[in-house]
């Protein structure tokens, strides 16, 4: 592994630790037991080694597939072994896209009432 | 207490280039609704790591949640994902 790289590696896994400490902060208020930075540093190695095994098994989908893109049919897959886990993933999947609809329609609309207010001034 | 209220998780750009950083193959890409999904996974894994340990922590009676908590509720953890 290169200079460079080990480098990128390092600092992926700092951001990692700080997202991993935050919401572990924040759990421990809330439940009134707080985490030791032990703990704080084995989660946020195990979700990087975790990581890992998230990326390759998305990859080996997207090629089963015949893509080159990951795509939410990919990460759905990935949430497949607990069932509550999949079943909220693909809720948070049909949100994403009723988002991106929405979106969609209140941009053609305001096009579309930008469109006749030149007409209108024409 | 705005603060307070946003839900805290991983930046899309971690997680993007982490994803990345494990691709075996450099032409691998990533659409923006995986990013996202993937982010919420993540986070879910975050969550259950955390609170996992700290019902094992109360149930030996603790005020910390430990390194020993955390050992204990692994195996199953890493079953479930």
């Amino acid at each position: 592994m290169s200079v460079d790289e080990d480098e990128t590696r390092q600092r992926l896994k700092a951001a990692v630790h700080y997202a991993v400490g935050r919401m572990c902060q924040r759990m421990g208020e809330d439940h009134r037991r707080d985490f030791s930075r032990q703990v704080v540093a084995a989660i946020a190695e195990t979700t990087f080694r975790q990581c890992d095994i998230f990326a390759k098994d998305l990859e080996a989908f997207a090629r089963h597939a015949k893509r080159s893109t990951v795509t939410s049919e990919d990460v759905k897959l990935v949430a497949r072994r607990s069932t509550a886990l999949s079943i909220h993933i693909q809720n948070k999947s049909e949100e994403l896209n009723q988002e991106q609809r929405d979106l969609k329609k209140k941009n053609t609309a305001k096009r579309r009432s930008r469109d006749t207010e030149e007409e209108s001034r024409e | 207490m705005a603060e307070r209220d946003a839900e805290v998780g991983f930046k899309k750009e971690t997680v993007c280039k982490l994803l990345s950083g494990f691709f075996k193959e450099d032409r691998t890409r990533l659409s923006g609704d995986a990013v996202l999904l993937m982010t919420e996974l993540l986070k879910i894994f975050v969550q259950e790591a955390a609170v996992r340990s700290q019902k094992q922590a109360e149930s030996e009676d603790c005020d910390q949640v430990d390194i020993e908590h955390f050992e204990k509720i692994l195996p199953q953890l890493l079953l479930d994902f």
